[in-house]
């Protein structure tokens, strides 16, 4: 603390980016907090329904609870790609002697496209008529009769539109990993190697619980920004078809700016809030636990 | 922060393997090879899609048509981006790109070096819970904020502007940029400043003439992390602009894939080209120092 420091001079450096942060954050979540209570479509005057649109929400309202379970599953096959992906690309990397950089650069390059690219990219990647990606090559090795519109069979859509986002940043966090697995100490490892440990048992035994918590730390990060999810999914399918990849968030976007039902999109915007801190909560819970037994 | 400094460490093993049997050093140079391959399979399988893109986006029409995906073009052409440009209205969307994310990043680096100053240089009574409530901000999802933000701009008249994108932009990204700051200034001694208020120099002379300086490393981190995500911001730009005139890179290249995308193949992705190659190109000029930006960003966020 600086012995000179005023009560004004902490306000000059505070109020600005507080008064911004309030704006843009905080204020909006209180309002998403009192819209929820009313009905609204931005013209007509504001009609207070109490907790109508939560009671309409869980009970009522199917849609509502295929996008929850697809958001669920959309979350999955993320961190499925992200962590798993970055955690074995990670660990090859340490065994490489040459070429870290490069392979690292070039991991990484997905995550500087842009959501709207990506999306028009995996369309034609999926795309059937004409043949996109994926179906020349299957076409190509003599599997031609797993040609699919992929995009369109309400089985593999979820699978689909999850997978880009996957793809997107599992280099950010594999090179989040990567780091930690370099400060490992290499003393700890060549003792249980000597010690006649396999090379599954060292990682399990030693590196792995020696980047727990930054391992938290990514879980943390690739499930809020999983369940944040929306670009891609609204961009490739705008929840289709029907609503076979409706998240929550497209369903609030359409509800709020397609029919213009803001007091019930705040509601939903309520329990993704919700729905993040509890999600957090749960990982620091379920990991740290591990940590102590 | 030090492990990503700390350099590869390639020689590790060397020590041990001289004194090992002859099989077991033949068995590590195999799996080493092995996991080469691998490693390369797993990098051509991720990367493969762009260099599809850029490849696609060369072609002629009926090259595309004729289907093989592995197939070098029979020739290259550029008529795709002649007509790509022709159609579109890139260069606008770039220009209005740069607009918003240099505005929102002076914004993000300058209000969050006077958070990051305020709660761990100045302090006070009650940083503790500042530094909880910046916390919010990094776990909510920013689609909380479209309804109530989209219900005050009509209000304010603030649809349909600049200001509009960056203010969202830049409230969502600076309590990262606070963390970033703050974890800094933790490490400049406080010697140097009780030096400094010795000799009578006062809050804002102490943040102008010392701290501003220092930081400039973590601007940069802040800037470079940031940047890549505002610029292909697709949400706020998409909820808050309504005329072509303010369209951002992302909107407008959804434009472009609106009207054009069923029509033109091959000119559409000349487009997304355009489109991602100025971000491309800058981060892999500066490589090194965004890959280590994104890395830091992302683990304090």
């Amino acid at each position: 603390m600086l012995p000179q420091r005023s009560r004004l001079s902490v306000l000059v450096f505070l109020v600005p980016p507080l008064a911004l942060y309030g704006i843009a954050v905080l204020l909006p979540i209180f309002q998403s907090l009192f819209l929820s209570f009313f009905e609204w479509d931005g013209i007509s005057p504001m009609l207070f329904v109490g907790v109508e649109n939560y009671v309409h929400m869980f009970t009522g309202d199917a849609v509502f609870w295929t996008a929850f379970r697809n958001t669920l599953g959309y979350v999955a096959i993320c961190l499925v790609l992200q962590l798993g992906g970055a955690l074995i690309v990670a660990s090859l990397l340490t065994l490489l002697r040459r070429g870290r950089e490069l392979v690292k650069t070039l991991y990484i390059l997905p995550a500087v496209i842009s959501t709207v690219a990506i999306a028009f990219l995996f369309q034609r990647i999926y795309s059937l008529d004409p043949e996109g990606l994926i179906n020349q090559v299957l076409e190509f090795v003599g599997l031609g009769g797993l040609q699919h519109a992929w995009l369109s069979d309400v089985n593999t859509v979820l699978a689909a539109v999850s997978i880009p986002e996957g793809w997107r940043f599992t280099g950010l966090y594999m090179l989040i990993i990567y780091a930690a697995l370099l400060a490992v100490p290499a003393e700890l490892e060549e003792a249980a190697k000597l010690d006649g440990a396999s090379w599954w048992q060292t990682f399990w035994r030693i590196r792995f619980p020696y980047i727990r918590p930054v391992w938290i730390t990514t879980t943390i990060i690739a499930t809020t920004n999983a369940l944040r999810g929306f670009d891609i999914p609204y961009l490739l399918t705008n929840g289709g078809p029907g609503q076979s990849s409706e998240l929550l968030t497209t369903y609030m976007y359409k509800t709020a700016f397609t029919s213009t039902n803001y007091g019930y999109a705040s509601a939903i915007s309520v329990f993704v809030v919700v729905e993040c801190l509890v999600a957090v909560g749960l990982i620091f819970v379920l990991l740290r636990r591990k940590a102590d037994a | 922060m030090t492990a990503l400094t700390a350099p590869p460490r390639a020689t590790r093993p060397q020590f041990e393997e001289p004194g090992l049997p002859r099989p077991r050093r033949r068995q590590l140079h195999l799996q080493r090879k092995i996991t080469g391959v691998i490693v390369a399979l797993i990098v051509i399988v991720q990367v493969y899609p762009l260099a599809w893109l850029f490849i696609t986006s060369v072609r002629t029409e009926q090259d595309f048509a004729g289907g093989n995906p592995f197939a070098l073009p029979t020739e290259i052409t550029f008529d795709n981006y002649a007509r790509a440009f022709a159609t579109g209205n890139l260069g606008l969307n770039i220009l209005n790109s740069l607009i918003v994310t240099l505005g929102s990043i002076v914004v993000i680096v300058f209000l969050g070096m006077m958070g990051a100053y305020a709660l761990q240089v100045l302090g006070f009574r009650f940083s503790r819970f500042v530094r909880a409530l910046f916390l919010v901000g990094i776990i909510v999802p920013v689609q909380v904020a479209l309804v109530p933000l989209f219900v005050d701009y009509a209000a304010v008249n603030l649809l349909d502007t600049y200001q509009s994108i960056i203010i969202p932009l830049a409230g969502f990204a600076l309590p990262t940029s606070i963390y970033l700051f703050s974890s800094f200034y933790e490490y400049i001694p406080g010697e140097i400043y009780e030096a400094a208020s010795l000799d009578g120099a006062g809050p804002y002379r102490i943040f102008a003439q010392i701290t501003l300086p220092l930081s400039v490393n973590t601007m940069v981190t802040v800037a470079m992390v940031n940047s890549i995500f505002i610029w292909n911001d697709f949400i706020f730009a998409n909820t808050f602009v309504l005329t072509d005139d303010l369209k951002t890179i992302p909107l407008g290249l959804q434009n472009y894939i609106g009207a054009m995308g069923k029509v033109d193949w091959t000119a559409t992705f000349a487009a997304v080209c355009v489109s991602i190659t100025p971000l491309l190109l800058v981060f892999l000029l500066l490589n090194k120092a965004m890959t280590y930006s994104l890395a830091s960003g992302a683990t304090k966020g």
